[in-house]
């Protein structure tokens, strides 16, 4: 029974790092209609960003908000060097995808450039490590910042795209471009807000997770791709708050299925189960209830 | 001078091999574009391919030609496996299931140490590729190739292309159409991946991930998805690129990638569209249909 506690708690904080890196990625989607490869490499990014401001000796929530503004920031490059590019000149859609993908790994060059290839980690701070016994289960300090951190996200993220105007304008654009033209929404600024959105939850992820397994290389963002593709999946294409629900459920089957089945069938059982939605519930577990789109 | 083309072919000879390899594989990529099925499956066909004819050759004893054909049919089976329920789905769904497929394979290799020797990977598989046998290969997909965009099937798939719901109303089986071709891309690919497994020495389960996948569709799309040497111009180029740039090893992957990006930006119709910048301003009309952004919406 303990274990079984023990894994919930883990696999509670690794899923919710996981649903704030997805929701970036489906907030795109929903928006544009495509799939960001480079939203990896923000995550990469937003590890690297705040691994810097920490060795400066910033405080935590300070590290926090680099890791969201030089994630955002990144976002913003990818739509006005590519994305915005390739929609002017009528590019076809595969087109910026096979670009992101170019972006990715020119960005993933320029972090072993300057980090180098040797994985690092974020210096030690003593407050985050203190642990708690439970009824044998042991909970970190650090776990539940995590969790809270990203439950914070979450909300602001649903607080901007359901009460904010931007968020109204997201929505409309997500709806349709045109739609949103003829009623006055600025497409540009606001396809624009969505880039830097996703790739602020991106590299808040980084920084989590960076903390949260204490391990920061250049090389892993194309995991963490993998893994929001997955979640995306499970949660519907485009489905914001079916992205919160489907990385808790990869982040819980990946941490139950290493401790009951085998830990190298971890990746296994989250690909059957894509493989199980997409021919059974095409639109995601989350389609029955939750109707509305980003 | 044929010694100067002997020693040329001496010192090149690997990167040729890839290039005819990959170019084979651009083609498998080419078939299920021109369908406007975005496949990230090439990963796992090729691994099915290679797997499957390195057990045949080296474990049963078979000889080569044998085991490619039957590396290349169990790939085919498996893209009429998935093809046949996801291809009913939205395009994009069609991606992400391939991609799903492509990591299942990959995750099974990693696992079934008896036969694909897992995580360490199969080593010292016989060299029984030649530089002949990939540009047979080659020769014979693009013959077939070029037959079928004559054909009646393929004036059904640019049809398909276009738009599939006017396509299916005018009385071409969509279905039909796209499962057969991505079995062919399967076929192909998955025989790819056998003559890649028995020129390599060596296959283990990370050599047919998402990035391989990734790497087979910027060959097509790179090279442009209209025409039918655009394969073959990305492939050769995504091939030769890094050779070329191997002179700064930590620079060329950032080269690498502002290379590609650049061609994507000043050419979004692919490499090969550069000729038709020229016949746009002579007059011609119609190529620009290609290149529409709505076009490829599925």
């Amino acid at each position: 029974m303990s274990t079984f506690l023990q894994q919930l708690v883990n696999g509670i904080s690794l899923g919710s790092t996981y649903a704030v890196f997805a929701m970036g990625c489906t907030l795109i989607f929903g928006v544009l209609n495509i799939v960001n490869m480079a939203q990896g490499a923000f995550f990469m990014g937003g590890a690297y960003f705040g691994l810097e401001a920490a060795r400066l000796g910033l405080p935590a929530p300070l590290v926090l908000v680099v890791a969201l503004i030089g994630g955002g920031l990144l976002g913003v490059v990818s739509e006005l060097v590519i994305f915005r590019t390739l929609r002017a000149r009528g590019g076809h859609r595969w087109m910026g995808l096979v670009a992101s993908l170019a972006l990715a790994r020119m960005m993933v060059g320029l972090a072993q450039e300057v980090f180098g290839t040797q994985v690092q980690r974020y210096p030690a701070s003593g407050v985050l490590e203190i642990s708690w016994e439970i009824g044998g289960v042991r909970i970190q300090l650090l776990q539940v910042v995590i969790l809270v951190v990203s439950l914070m996200l979450m909300a602001l993220l649903a607080f901007v795209l359901q009460r904010s105007r931007t968020g109204r304008a997201i929505r409309t654009v997500a709806f349709s471009e045109d739609v949103a033209r003829i009623v006055g929404v600025p497409v540009g600024r606001t396809i624009l807000i969505t880039f830097f959105l996703a790739g602020a939850l991106a590299g808040a992820s980084g920084m989590l997770l960076g903390n949260l397994f204490n391990v920061v290389s250049p090389f892993m963002g194309e995991q963490m791709l993998v893994k929001g593709l997955t979640v995306i999946i499970l949660g519907g294409l485009g489905n914001v708050p079916g992205a919160v629900a489907g990385g808790f459920v990869l982040g819980l089957i990946e941490v139950f299925s290493v401790a009951y089945v085998s830990s190298s069938f971890r990746d296994a059982i989250g690909f059957g189960l894509i493989f199980f939605i997409l021919l059974v519930k095409p639109n995601g577990l989350f389609s029955g209830f939750v109707e509305r789109r980003a | 001078m044929s010694a100067w083309i002997g020693q040329f072919f001496a010192s090149y000879s690997n990167i040729i091999d890839l290039c005819l390899l990959n170019s084979l594989i651009a083609y498998g990529l080419f078939l299920a574009l021109s369908a406007n099925m975005f496949s990230l499956a090439t990963g796992g066909f090729m691994a099915l391919g290679a797997y499957c004819s390195v057990y045949c050759t080296m474990e049963l004893g078979w000889p080569f030609a044998p085991a490619v054909i039957a590396g290349s049919l169990l790939s085919a089976l498996g893209a009429a496996l998935i093809g046949a329920p996801v291809l009913r789905l939205r395009g994009d769904y069609f991606m992400l299931a391939t991609f799903a497929f492509t990591e299942v394979v990959r995750v099974i290799a990693l696992n079934w140490d008896s036969v694909t020797g897992g995580a360490i990977g199969i080593v010292s598989i016989p060299r029984y590729t030649e530089t002949w046998h990939l540009a047979l290969a080659v020769v014979v997909i693009l013959y077939v190739t070029y037959t079928l965009r004559r054909s009646y099937f393929g004036r059904a798939i640019a049809a398909i292309k276009q738009d599939d719901v006017v396509a299916q109303s005018m009385g071409v089986n969509v279905f039909a159409h796209r499962l057969s071709l991505f079995i062919a891309s399967g076929f192909i690919c998955g025989a790819a991946g056998a003559l890649a497994a028995h020129l390599n020495y060596f296959i283990g389960p990370s050599d047919f991930g998402l990035l391989r996948s990734v790497d087979a569709l910027i060959y097509p799309i790179l090279g442009g998805v209209n025409s039918l040497v655009g394969p073959v111009v990305g492939a050769i180029f995504t091939t030769i690129l890094p050779e070329a740039l191997r002179f700064s090893n930590q620079l060329r992957e950032i080269l690498m990638g502002a290379l590609v990006v650049a061609i994507v930006l000043y050419l979004p119709g692919g490499a090969m569209s550069v000729l038709n910048l020229r016949r746009r301003r002579t007059g011609a009309r119609g190529v620009e249909l290609a290149a529409q952004p709505g076009s490829a919406k599925t």
